[in-house]
């Protein structure tokens, strides 16, 4: 990657000469700083569910894809659209969401969610909050009473949550634009709003 | 004695079970009936402390009965 | 549907289902977002043959600030009023027996139960109780308890531990109990196994009584003024287990520990004659008057009890709960309790048949009565019922109906059933009614909103 890197500077500094000894300085700042990062990357282990819990951002060396990006959901409301994939917000901030009509916390999350869907939807993010009901009735009738703003879709089979080895209900996971996952908050609280909130905007600024 | 071999019978029972309990249980999106208020432990606590006061009046044992517990498990 | 996968585990998860306590509130999905919840309910309490009838109103109050984060409290009062056994034993002649002020009186006809009727009793109650969780994993809760009536008061602390454990699934919880009660009966503490000054009208000093002077004496040694105390702890283990999407169980283990005076200063025995002649089985005299002595238990009392608890929802939303409690103490009291209840759901309302079963075997030192040949010489003694042999029975319904608002009315009509048995007597003494059985009828009315 480096090697590729300098190969193309090659290019560069013959046909931009002045700018070529700020650029040095700049790229072996940078070329030590990545390899330094790199070298962290390859020593440490990869984080429980529990460790990126409410840790900040996870860094993108540390990050790994986010599981079934392509995995195709109906919506709940209306139902004849097309289903919906992670995949179809490439280059947005997602926060995925999991929730159910008997969950408290889940009914406390959705004004908040609301909140930051308005707030940043266009700077590039959004929300897809996945339903886990039994019967598909009862969200529907929990969403006529909490409207949601932003897309949700059912997953009957519960294949996202096992994927996603969820073990609170409700967590939301914040997938970067490139699709990786980048933040976990298991439960939600009032208290740490503006925590989940500094997360998703500096994201947006990546 | 009597009390002796209870308490070795009721340790060997728990154990077992307890090692047990770790296999049981549920996935955290599927406490849905769990999260009823009428499937708590304890779901009527007035009526339960209502009992609790006549059968303390009434009859030489009391108590046994401490936790709420079950729910949605959130958070 | 997610639930299919498990739903071969189901069986098997049953069979090796067991008991786990369990702490944690539960949380109203919908509700969450209300501030105050309440309960309140009145019971009425109504005994047959002219015994005790109680009327008990409580109101308890919830804050929740979030899902698993609540505060309580807890209100209640009751009255009481009527005759309850005093403990001696029917008599082919009118007996007489000094009131509990010393100066009062009350007299049973004959072949009847003796029952006091000279106490009315007003109680108020009221507790306290926040639980909170201390991160994903630990929750606590911590309390304390008032209760107070004449001669009675009871003050009490509490805290609890929680541990969850397999994404909540399990849950061990750790609790303990203190509760310091103040006993100060009316006329002061009688001196255990002392005999019981008769009733004379006028005259309170009875020179052929030295017991009860010595009664006076000891009485400022112990408790000062002649009231006594009591300190009781109360620890409990539990674990609390989810078997599947449909049932939960309880375990609980729990210990007690009362120290201080445990007697039940009102109470008393009949000595019965055991000497040969017209008077064997009857009541044993001294100068003519009937011999009755205090009741005596022992300064300490350690309880152990296990308790086991299913709740398990069928697939037509209807509630199965089923529990059992083993308790056995230092007093030589065993006791099983098996109670099931079934509750039929449907929209707005519910009905919930209930029954109970409940089976105690005696104290070591219960006795329906003493003899003249073995009254000077027992350490402890009592004929309070509640502690012979006695099996008991309730049958209830209960019915809920739930409004637009969210609010529910409920009522609940139980009877219940108590069967004495015991040493019949002898001579003259198996002629009488030693124990009669006793009915209980109760109505409970409330409202949550």
């Amino acid at each position: 990657m480096i090697s590729q890197q300098l190969k193309s500077n090659k290019k560069f500094v013959t046909s931009h000469p002045r700018r070529v000894k700020a650029n040095k300085a700049l790229i072996g700042i940078i070329a030590g700083v990545g390899i330094s990062l790199l070298s962290m990357g390859i020593n440490a282990k990869a984080l429980t569910l529990k460790e990126m819990n409410n840790q900040a951002l996870i860094s993108t060396e540390q990050a790994q894809q986010a599981p079934l990006l392509t995995q195709k959901l109906p919506h709940i409301v209306n139902t004849k659209q097309v289903q919906t994939s992670l995949s179809d917000f490439n280059g947005k901030v997602v926060l995925l969401d999991f929730w159910a009509s008997w969950c408290g916390p889940c009914r406390a999350s959705f004004p908040w969610m609301n909140k930051v869907m308005n707030r940043y939807q266009d700077m590039g993010f959004e929300v897809v909050a996945i339903n886990l009901d039994q019967d598909v009735k009862l969200a529907t009738e929990f969403l006529n009473q909490v409207p949601a703003n932003f897309t949700v879709l059912q997953d009957e089979m519960a294949v996202m949550p096992e994927a996603y080895g969820l073990i609170g209900m409700p967590s939301s996971y914040l997938i970067d634009k490139k699709g990786r996952l980048r933040a976990v908050h298991i439960g939600f609280h009032n208290s740490k709003v503006s925590d989940y909130e500094n997360a998703i905007i500096e994201l947006l600024q990546e | 004695m009597k009390t002796i071999m209870l308490v070795k019978t009721l340790s060997l029972v728990s154990a077992v079970f307890l090692l047990g309990c770790s296999d049981l249980g549920v996935k955290p999106w599927e406490r849905d009936l769990l999260a009823q208020d009428d499937m708590s432990i304890i779901s009527e606590p007035l009526e339960s402390g209502l009992n609790d006061h006549i059968y303390f009046s009434k009859e030489a044992s009391s108590g046994g009965q401490g936790f709420g517990g079950g729910g949605c498990g959130c958070n | 549907m997610a639930v299919t996968k498990k739903s071969n585990q189901d069986f098997k998860q049953l069979l090796a289902g067991a008991s786990c306590a369990l702490f944690a509130g539960n949380t109203l999905a919908i509700e969450a977002q209300k501030d105050w919840t309440y309960d309140a309910a009145t019971l009425i309490y109504v005994e047959g043959d002219s015994r005790v009838t109680a009327i008990e109103p409580v109101i308890s109050a919830t804050k929740a600030y979030d899902s698993e984060t609540k505060l309580n409290i807890k209100v209640a009062g009751d009255t009481l009023t009527g005759a309850s056994p005093n403990g001696a034993t029917p008599s082919d002649s009118v007996q007489t027996f000094t009131g509990p002020s010393g100066n009062g009186g009350y007299t049973t006809a004959a072949n009847e139960q003796p029952l006091d009727d000279t106490f009315k009793d007003t109680r108020v109650s009221a507790a306290v109780n926040w639980v909170a969780p201390l991160n994903r994993d630990w929750t606590y809760g911590t309390g304390g308890y008032v209760s107070s009536e004449h001669d009675y008061l009871s003050l009490g602390a509490n805290g609890s531990l929680s541990r969850y454990f397999n994404q909540k699934n399990t849950t061990v919880s750790f609790g303990l109990a203190l509760a310091s009660d103040t006993i100060s009966p009316v006329g002061g503490t009688p001196e255990g196994l002392t005999i019981m000054s008769a009733y004379s009208g006028d005259d309170e000093d009875d020179d052929d009584d030295e017991a009860e002077d010595k009664d006076d004496d000891d009485d400022d040694d112990e408790g000062g003024g002649g009231s006594e105390s009591k300190n009781v702890v109360d620890v409990i283990f539990g674990v609390t287990q989810v078997i599947n999407r449909k049932t939960i169980m309880q375990f609980n283990y729990g210990i007690s520990s009362a120290n201080g005076y445990n007697t039940d200063p009102y109470k008393i025995l009949s000595v019965i004659d055991e000497s040969s002649g017209s008077n064997y089985g009857g009541n044993y005299q001294i100068d003519g008057s009937n011999v009755y002595l205090y009741e005596k238990r022992p300064d300490s009392r350690v309880k152990q009890s296990i308790y086991w608890q299913t709740k398990y929802q069928l697939d037509n939303n209807d509630i199965l709960n089923l529990s059992y409690r083993y308790m056995f103490d230092d007093w030589g009291v065993t006791s099983h309790t098996l109670d099931f209840k079934y509750r039929f759901r449907f929209e707005k309302q519910y009905f919930e048949p209930q029954v109970r079963w409940y089976k105690q075997s005696k104290a070591d030192f219960y006795q329906r009565y003493l003899t003249s040949s073995n009254y000077e010489t027992e350490d402890y003694a009592s004929s309070d019922y509640r502690l012979g042999d006695l099996e008991t029975i309730t049958l209830g319904l209960r019915y809920g109906y739930q409004f637009e608002d969210n609010t529910e009315f409920y009522t609940r009509f139980s009877v219940y059933q108590q069967t004495n048995t015991g040493d019949q007597g002898f001579g003259k003494l198996t002629s009488q009614e030693l124990y009669p059985e006793t009915t209980a009828t109760m109505l409970t009315l409330g409202y949550k909103f």
